[in-house]
C-alpha cells in the first residue's frame, strides 16, 4: 500500500488566549478543550470531503491528548475521519519553536493544506513555515486580525476541497502581502502591522500604551478590524485583496492630526493620534525614523533595538492563504457537496424509494 | 467620545528602579545558592526549599509594592522575603535557628515571617496563604488604606480547596487581592500537567469571575508589566486577578531531593532562560544601565551573604527559657 493521497497538517497552539490582554482589556478567555474540538470539527469535515490523512501537532496543554481520546472513542455512527497520525518526532519546547517544527513536519510529509489554531501569533510562525502550501489560519479567541473567527467545520470543508484539489488554487486561495522588519541581523515577518514603540523591553509583549506609539506600517487594514491596524483602518482603509498597504506616523494625541478612536485591543477603544499617513507599496523599504525602542509585530513586542534602527519592507509573496467563502462559493456553483438522487429514487411524498445516502464527491 | 479605559501610563522603569530589581534578583540568588552549600555541611537544622531561578516573580511583583501592603508565602519563602524587604541577616539567622533571627530563631526557613514589612511568613501549609491574604485585603479595603494583599502560591497549592475559596472570596467580596501562582511545573515529584487539571493554573480564574493571565516567569519585565496592572487595578478598586508564572526552580524541592522525576530542564533554564542573565543582557545592551554598576552590586551582595553567614553561625541559639516567649503575640 502507498502513501495515501491527500495529507492535510493542523496546528493548535496551546498558549494563545492566555496573554495580559485579558488583565488589561476584556480579551476573550478560551479553552483547551474548544480548541480540541476544533480541531474535531476539522476532522469531520475532512473526512467528509475526501481527505486521507491528517497531520496533527502535538503539545503539553491537553489539546493533542484530548483528540487522541476522542479518536479512541469514536464509534462507526460518527462519520468518516481521515487517518489521524501526530507529529511526535520534536521535543516539545513550550516556545513557538513547536509551532515551527510542526509546520515543517506537514510541508515534508507533502501536505497540501496547513490549518493553524490560534491568534496572529501563532499564524504568522505558522506562515514562516509553511511556504507555499495553503494556509487556512482560525482565530481561537477575538483579538485577532489576520486569522479568522469562523466555524471549524465550514472552514475545514473550505481547506479539504483545496487539499483534495476540488477547488483550484487561483480561485480558493490568494496570497497575502507580509511586512519584513530588519535590525541587524535579526528579521521577523509580519501578517498584518508593524509597530514602533518607545516602550524598552518586550515584557509582556501585548502594546496597550498607544502613548507609546510611533510609526504603524500595516499589510491591509479593515474598518471592522480589531488590534494596531484598525487605527488606519478608520483613517485609511486598505483592503486584503491589494498587496498594498499603509504607513502611519502616530503621536500623541493633542499634537496630531487626526484622533482615531481605535479598538486597539478588546474592550480597549483607545484615542490614537495619527500626524500622517500614505501608500505603501510592495518592494518600498522604510526606515524607521527612531533609534532604540521596541518593534511589535502584529501587536505583540518583538524586537527590542539596542542603539540602532530598523527598516520595514512590504513584500507581496507572503503565504497563500485559503479563501473560505471564495472556495465555498465555488463548491454551490459547481455542486462539490450536493448530489442529485436519480430520477425516480423519491417517492411522492419525498421519501427515497431506497435507503442509500448522498455522498459528496 | 471619551476614553473607555485609562491607557496612559506604561510600566516603565528608571535606572534606579532597574538597579533595584537587580539588586532584589542577585541578593535571592546569592542567598539561595550559598544554603545550598550550607546546608550540606548540616549544620542548618530543618529544611530548606530554595527560590533560585524563580527570582523575577517575587521581585517583578513585590516592586510595585509598599508599606500598605502585605504578602503570604508559601514553603518556598526566602525570595518572598527578600523581595518585601525583610533584613537578609536575620533571614539567615532564622534559617540557622539562631536568636537573632526574624522570628528569634524559632520558625526556620519555612516560617520566616516579619509583619512590620507587611511579610505574613512562609508558610509549611500547602495553600495557606490565600486565605491569609483575603484577610489583609478585607482589612485594607474596610480601612480604606489603598493596600492589597498578593499571595504567593505553587502549583500544588492550586488544586487545593483554601486556595480555590480564598479565589472564591476575593471575587465575591471583590477584594484587592492578587494571587500569584508559581508553576515551576512540579508540586514536590508531582508533574503539574498531570496533576493540574485545567492544563493552565490562570484558565480557573474564569471560573472565579476574575481575569487570569500566564506570564513567562524568567523575564522580570514580563512579570512586572503584569504585576503592575494587577495591583493598579486592584488599588482602584477592580478586584482581584490570578497571575500564572511558569518556570523552573533551580535545586529539587528541599535540599537533599534526588530528582529522579525530572531531567534536563534545569541545566536548559538556567543557560537559555535565567532571568539575571537575561535582565543583565537587556539593560546594558539597550543602553539603560552600566555593566559596572551591575558588577558592583554583585560584589555587595556577595559581601553582604558573607556577612549574613558568617554572624548567623557566631549568634547564640535561643535558651530554655525562650520557649515561653512568642507563644502568643497579638498583632
Amino acid at each position: 500500500m502507498g502513501e495515501p493521497a491527500v495529507t492535510v497538517g493542523a496546528v493548535a497552539n496551546p498558549a494563545s488566549g492566555r496573554d495580559i490582554r485579558r488583565l488589561v482589556a476584556q480579551a476573550s478567555v478560551f479553552p483547551t478543550a474548544e480548541k480540541a474540538n476544533m480541531v474535531q470539527r476539522l476532522l469531520a469535515a475532512f473526512g467528509t470531503v475526501g481527505v486521507d490523512r491528517a497531520l496533527l501537532s502535538t503539545d503539553l496543554g491537553g489539546i493533542s491528548a484530548a483528540v487522541l481520546r476522542a479518536l479512541h472513542r469514536r464509534r462507526g455512527r460518527d462519520g468518516a475521519w481521515p487517518q489521524v497520525d501526530f507529529c511526535a518526532d520534536d521535543e516539545i519546547t513550550g516556545t513557538a519553536q513547536d509551532t515551527v517544527n510542526a509546520v515543517r513536519r506537514m510541508v515534508a510529509a507533502e501536505a497540501r493544506l496547513i490549518v493553524c489554531l490560534g491568534g496572529d501569533g501563532t499564524a504568522r510562525v505558522a506562515a514562516q513555515a509553511c511556504g507555499d502550501v495553503p494556509l487556512l489560519a482560525l482565530s481561537t479567541g477575538t483579538n485577532n486580525a489576520f486569522p479568522q473567527l469562523r466555524e471549524a467545520t465550514v472552514a475545514g470543508l473550505a481547506g479539504g476541497l483545496v487539499a483534495t484539489a476540488a477547488v483550484s488554487p487561483a480561485i480558493g486561495t490568494r496570497r497575502a502581502s507580509v511586512l519584513e522588519v530588519s535590525a541587524g541581523t535579526r528579521t521577523e515577518l509580519a501578517l498584518v502591522d508593524v509597530c514602533a514603540s518607545t516602550e524598552r523591553h518586550v515584557g509582556s509583549r501585548a502594546l496597550w500604551h498607544p502613548g507609546t506609539l510611533t510609526e504603524l506600517f500595516c499589510t491591509f487594514a479593515e474598518p471592522d478590524g480589531i488590534g494596531l491596524s484598525s487605527v488606519a483602518g478608520q483613517l485609511c482603509p486598505s483592503p486584503r485583496s491589494t498587496p498594498d498597504g499603509v504607513a502611519l506616523t502616530l503621536a500623541p494625541p493633542d499634537e496630531a492630526t487626526w484622533v482615531v478612536h481605535a479598538p486597539i485591543a478588546p474592550g480597549l477603544v483607545a484615542p490614537v493620534g495619527v500626524r500622517s499617513w500614505r501608500p505603501l507599496v510592495p518592494g518600498e523599504r522604510v526606515s524607521l525614523g527612531a533609534r532604540g525602542g521596541v518593534i511589535a509585530v502584529d501587536g505583540e513586542r518583538e524586537l527590542e533595538l539596542r542603539d540602532e534602527t530598523a527598516t520595514v519592507l512590504l513584500r507581496a509573496d507572503g503565504p497563500r492563504c485559503v479563501d473560505v467563502r471564495a472556495v465555498l462559493a465555488e463548491a454551490a456553483r459547481t455542486g462539490l457537496l450536493r448530489v442529485r438522487n436519480p430520477e425516480g429514487s423519491v417517492n411522492d411524498d419525498g421519501h427515497l424509494v431506497h435507503g442509500g445516502q448522498p455522498r459528496a464527491r | 467620545m471619551t476614553d473607555t479605559l485609562s491607557t496612559a501610563v506604561s510600566h516603565e522603569l528608571d535606572e534606579n528602579a532597574l538597579l533595584e530589581a537587580y539588586r532584589t534578583m542577585r541578593t535571592i540568588r546569592a542567598f539561595e545558592e550559598r544554603l545550598h552549600d550550607e546546608f550540606a555541611t548540616g549544620e542548618i537544622p530543618g529544611f530548606v526549599h530554595l527560590y533560585a531561578g524563580e527570582e523575577a516573580s517575587a521581585t517583578g511583583v513585590c516592586a510595585h509594592l509598599d508599606g500598605r501592603d502585605s504578602i503570604a508565602s508559601t514553603h518556598r519563602g526566602h525570595g518572598h522575603c527578600i523581595a518585601k524587604g525583610v533584613d537578609v541577616k536575620a533571614m539567615m539567622a532564622e534559617i540557622y535557628g539562631k536568636k537573632t533571627g526574624s522570628c528569634h530563631g524559632k520558625g526556620g526557613s519555612m516560617h520566616i515571617a516579619d509583619l512590620s514589612k507587611g511579610m505574613l511568613g512562609a508558610n509549611g501549609i500547602v495553600g495557606g496563604g490565600p486565605p491569609l491574604i483575603c484577610g489583609t485585603a478585607l482589612a485594607a479595603k474596610q480601612r480604606g488604606t489603598g493596600g492589597v494583599g498578593v499571595a504567593f502560591f505553587g502549583d500544588g497549592a492550586s488544586n487545593q480547596g483554601t486556595t480555590l475559596e480564598s479565589l472564591n472570596l476575593a471575587s465575591v467580596w471583590n477584594l484587592p487581592a492578587i494571587f500569584v501562582a508559581e508553576n515551576n511545573g512540579y508540586a514536590e515529584a508531582t508533574s503539574s500537567s498531570w496533576s493540574v487539571a485545567a492544563d493552565n493554573i490562570a484558565d480557573r480564574a474564569a471560573g472565579f469571575g476574575m481575569p487570569g493571565v500566564i506570564v513567562d516567569g524568567f523575564d522580570f519585565f514580563a512579570v512586572h508589566e503584569a504585576a503592575g496592572e494587577a495591583v493598579q487595578r486592584a488599588r482602584e478598586g477592580g478586584g482581584p486577578t490570578l497571575i500564572e508564572v511558569k518556570f523552573t526552580r533551580y535545586f529539587g524541592h528541599f535540599e537533599g531531593d534526588q530528582q529522579t522525576y525530572r531531567a534536563k530542564e534545569v541545566a536548559e533554564a538556567r543557560a537559555k532562560l535565567d532571568c539575571l542573565k537575561r535582565f543583565r543582557a537587556r539593560v546594558t545592551e539597550t543602553g539603560q544601565v552600566d555593566a559596572a554598576r551591575l558588577d558592583a552590586i554583585d560584589t555587595q551582595v556577595a559581601d553582604l551573604i558573607d556577612a549574613a553567614v558568617e554572624e548567623a553561625k557566631a549568634a547564640p541559639k535561643p535558651t530554655a527559657a525562650d520557649l515561653e516567649t512568642d507563644v502568643y503575640v497579638s498583632y
